[in-house]
């Protein structure tokens, strides 16, 4: 509760007092995403057959507003018992003393994927137990690239050959690769920085004291990464474009190629049956390694839980193999679990290939604002202000004032 | 007829271009909300639908939380709309008739919610509730939207008092009404238009009010319609065919309420109350 | 007279606002010389937040965004509002349309006009290139010079409405004989508006004007759901800032201290306004 002026904990101890009647004992309140509503309820129902003691009350959260929805709720010591969380957002969580270690609820935690467990882990303990991870691969439309001349089935595999194939497909007059330069941040971070990181950079070093962002590593793939709109092959609209934008234009047959995750795939079957559509791994510099960013959720149980005794036994039942698999998006953090049968689609195969590349972002108090200044510098570069030389500089200095903080 | 009046030529310009500014957007969402997912995104746009459909109306009226957010939706924002005007009816009659110490600090003490940025309140303003268990109640937002509903309220209806003559009260002062009877026989039937205007603004921007509702009302009793459009999205994409027909469920009773409503904006000093 | 009545009558609103902004005001005002544990930082929140180039962009972007769209919503709302004053055929349905921008709820009329917007999906650059007149698709919300133009246009036509309605029951307070007096003196319809009309609704201006100025600081949904301050910061005003401080960045204390600076600034231009305007007549004698 240090995190709360001394007039806030005398409020909250007055308002204890009322809620304490409010939430009674064997309740755990649990605020789950609306796109997993429906296996949520599953779940509980089989849980609460299992444990008669403990009554499950889900409430939905929408993904507007959630980041400001959770902190208000962790912030003012009003939180539910267990929260589903981007792994990112974990160690804020974490740094700020609003949730509580899960060291003792995680079993098997040799079963997870260790970038996942990394994720959430700080100062020696582990914050979260994570669920779901994904990355991203890139989408393409075989059609397209038929029209434009080349083989389907022969996908680039290198930056020069992306690029490549990408110039060719922009001269049939759609866009050959798109990539984001709007929306919310984490859009471009997701889509840029592992070019950056396969190409031996970062954005910040290894000990996250030093800012490495106007290095040559970094700079010759932040310009590989902008050169895709520079030289248009990335759409007019980049800079207005998050990833969904570029999976609408993908489905209006503007866009032959994207980075995304498998989540977009049935949208594009739904929504454009007819376009034959195909994946392969990022390309990366010749020679080296394919990289990634992690993505996905964690649970993790609020400081002020009124009830994490049992929470705890909730979510030891959410995390077992089988329920891992049946509960993620995408793919489930267990290893184990990947065995499931609804893993075996081919289209995943590609997807499922990036994992053991995916990386976790660094672990930095002001990490949030550090994403901020380097994507003003992409579009700075991008809106032509400046070159990317002088635009990393500057993102460079901004972040290092951050890191010194 | 009051005035001399425009020309019809101008009056038919002005409207129409009015017509269009208004309508434009709101014509793209009605056409939005019946066309299939396949056709809301094209290069290039087109207009009309190939396929109109009714699908997505069924979808917010029949599978979805829209008419239960309705609901608490007409609670929550009529309850706030009417405690915020019987509040601001006193304390703008004050502010509008009297001449009190440090009046300008209270007038502006009354702006205060509004000065601070909402990142800066939401959190203490979620304690204040839980120290009043109001949490998930109607009651709590519609307390919280006292501060988005009184400034507006408060300020406006002073104006509007103040632009009633004072000759008028004075007389009925003298005939033996009391303050209270003044304002409520005198003041208030003249100032009918400023009442509906506020009523009406008042309702809006509760109505549409996002990220207090989304704060502190996390359980579905008490969900408001904001929160329902949102709830269409999920976490990369968005239903907008959905979200265009429940923009469409929202907006246009409040327009058609507001066709009935304007009848009564008509100006309370007709012909010759000034005079005598 | 120098009496208490006037107080007492506001008192009611007074003590439910008091109740619910108190606590808010004090731990704001307490987060921003404060760190994380609750030690006391003096000005070091301030110094931290001032110190950035971004902080001075912001409040720049934060001028250009009030001034412009107050100047469009006053103008066009008042004309908006003596046309609907006049009387003809179809009156209530046009006063029930100028309405909706003001309806449509925030978020949605911001989705729509981004879409509306867009490079590609755009209609509006479909409708002008369709009909040549511009020969290729316009960048309005990614051209750096553009964005801030568009979204203030955007935020007039969500709120001109407001304007117009209120103004419009302001024009209905005004006696009749005023009208006639100035008629029988020869006096046509631009003599009206000038000498009539717009004094007559001077005190809803002001109270009108005064709003929308805090409404426009306060603002946050329309630029945070098209552009979130971009491209390049080119479209971040101050409130998006503290946002993104509190909400993203976890940094609550700075982000009180940078509320309380936006407060103070916002406070004093309150209070010369209300001097200002305060010398008008209708008080009770």
């Amino acid at each position: 509760m240090n995190t709360l002026p001394r007039t806030a904990m005398l409020a909250l101890a007055v308002s204890t007092l009322t809620l304490t009647t409010a939430a009674y004992a064997g309740e755990v309140v649990w605020w789950t995403p609306n796109w997993g509503e429906a296996r949520a309820k599953e779940l509980v129902e089989k849980f609460q057959a299992a444990n008669p003691g403990i009554t499950i009350k889900m409430e939905v959260t929408v993904s507007d507003g959630l980041p400001a929805r959770v902190l208000t709720a962790l912030q003012s010591g009003a939180a539910p018992d267990i929260i589903e969380v981007q792994h990112g957002w974990v160690n804020g969580y974490a740094q700020n003393d609003l949730v509580i270690p899960l060291d003792d609820t995680i079993q098997d935690a040799n079963d997870y994927t260790k970038a996942a467990l990394d994720y959430v882990s700080w100062g020696g303990k582990l914050w979260a137990i994570p669920y779901r991870i994904e990355t991203h691969a890139i989408i393409y439309n075989k059609g397209l690239w038929k029209a434009a001349g080349l083989d389907p089935e022969k996908v680039p595999q290198t930056w020069a050959e992306l690029v490549d194939d990408a110039a060719k497909i922009a001269a049939s007059g759609v866009s050959g690769f798109a990539i984001t330069g709007g929306g919310e941040v984490g859009n471009t971070i997701f889509r840029s920085l592992p070019f950056i990181w396969m190409n031996g950079g970062g954005i910040v070093s290894d000990d996250v004291k030093t800012a490495i962002v106007n290095q040559p590593a970094a700079v010759e793939a932040v310009k590989f990464y902008t050169d895709f709109y520079k030289n248009g092959q990335s759409p007019a609209s980049t800079l207005q474009n998050d990833g969904a934008a570029n999976r609408k234009l993908f489905i209006a047959q503007q866009v032959a190629a994207y980075q995304s995750g498998q989540f977009d795939v049935p949208s594009i079957l739904k929504e454009a049956p007819s376009t034959e559509i195909g994946v392969f791994a990022i390309p990366h510099p010749e020679g080296k390694n394919t990289a990634a960013i992690l993505g996905g959720w964690s649970y993790v149980i609020p400081k002020d839980a009124k009830n994490p005794g049992d929470a705890k036994t909730f979510l030891q039942f959410l995390s077992t193999s089988e329920n891992q698999a049946f509960f993620t998006d995408t793919f489930p953090a267990r290893i184990s679990s990947m065995d499931a049968d609804r893993f075996k689609d081919p289209i995943l195969s590609v997807f499922k290939s990036m994992l053991p590349y995916g990386r976790p972002v660094p672990i930095h108090k002001n990490w949030v604002q550090i994403t901020q200044a380097y994507f003003d510098g992409i579009q700075r570069i991008l809106t032509g202000d400046q070159d990317v030389q002088a635009a990393m500089d500057q993102a460079n200095e901004e972040i290092q004032a951050l890191l010194d903080q | 007829m009051r005035g001399t009046g425009l020309t019809w030529p101008l009056i038919l310009i002005g409207s129409i271009l009015l017509v269009v500014v208004c309508l434009f957007p709101f014509v793209w969402m009605a056409l939005s909300s019946i066309k299939t997912l396949q056709e809301l995104y094209t290069v290039p746009p087109h207009w009309w639908p190939n396929a109109p459909t009714l699908e997505n109306f069924a979808h917010v009226l029949f599978a979805s939380n829209i008419p239960r957010y309705f609901l608490n939706s007409v609670i929550i924002s009529g309850g706030s709309t009417g405690l915020a005007l019987i509040l601001a009816i006193f304390a703008s009659y004050g502010f509008a008739r009297f001449e009190f110490r440090s009046k300008p600090f209270w007038q502006a003490f009354v702006l205060v919610g509004q000065l601070l940025p909402t990142a800066a309140i939401i959190v203490p303003l979620f304690i204040t509730l839980r120290v009043l268990g109001l949490v998930n109640t109607y009651w709590g937002l519609i307390l919280v939207y006292m501060i988005i509903t009184l400034p507006l309220s408060v300020w406006m209806l002073t104006s509007y008092f103040k632009a009633i003559p004072v000759e008028l009260e004075e007389a009925a002062i003298i005939d033996g009404s009391s303050r209270l009877g003044v304002l409520f026989r005198i003041t208030l039937p003249l100032s009918l238009p400023g009442l509906i205007a506020v009523i009406v603004y008042a309702f809006v921007t509760t109505w549409n009010e996002f990220i207090f509702a989304l704060c502190f009302a996390t359980d579905s009793t008490v969900k408001t319609l904001p929160i329902g459009l949102s709830e269409f999205s999920t976490e990369f994409n968005t239903d907008w065919g959905a979200v265009m027909a429940a923009s469409m469920v929202m907006t246009v009773p409040i327009a058609l309420l507001f066709l009935v409503f304007q009848r009564m904006f008509v100006g309370g000093l007709t012909a010759g109350a000034t005079k005598g | 007279m120098n009496n208490r009545v006037g107080l007492y009558f506001a008192l009611p609103a007074l003590i439910v606002l008091f109740m619910l902004i108190a606590y808010p005001v004090a731990y704001t005002g307490l987060l921003s010389v404060t760190d994380k544990t609750g030690a006391w930082v003096g000005g070091s929140n301030f110094a931290a937040m001032l110190k950035p180039k971004v902080t001075t962009q912001a409040f720049v972007n934060t001028l250009w965004w009030v001034g412009g769209s107050i100047v469009f919503q006053v103008i066009l709302g008042t004309a908006a509002a003596v046309l609907l004053n006049q009387n003809f055929w179809g009156r209530a349905a046009i006063r029930s349309i100028t309405l909706i921008p003001w309806v449509v709820p925030g978020i949605v009329a911001a989705t729509t006009w981004a879409w509306m917007f867009h490079t590609e999906f755009g209609i509006i650059n479909y409708m002008m290139t369709s009909t040549h007149l511009v020969a290729k698709p316009v960048g309005w919300l990614t051209e750096p010079n553009l964005v801030l133009p568009v979204l203030i246009a955007i935020n007039v036509w969500k709120l001109f409405p407001f304007v117009a309605i209120m103004v419009l029951a302001g024009l209905q307070s005004i006696p009749n004989d005023l009208y006639e007096a100035a008629r029988v003196d020869g006096a046509n319809f631009w003599h009206e508006v000038w000498h009539i009309m717009l004094p007559g609704v001077r005190p809803v201006l002001t109270a009108v004007t005064l709003l929308l100025v805090i409404w426009a600081l306060n603002s946050i949904t329309i630029i945070y759901a098209i552009t979130r301050g971009g491209p390049a910061n080119k479209t971040l005003i101050t409130p998006i800032q503290i946002f993104r401080q509190a909400f993203e960045s976890f940094s609550f204390n700075q982000a009180a201290a940078l509320s309380v600076m936006f407060f103070a600034v916002v406070i004093v231009i309150v209070f010369i306004y209300i001097r200002v305007s305060s010398a008008e007549p209708g008080v009770a004698r």
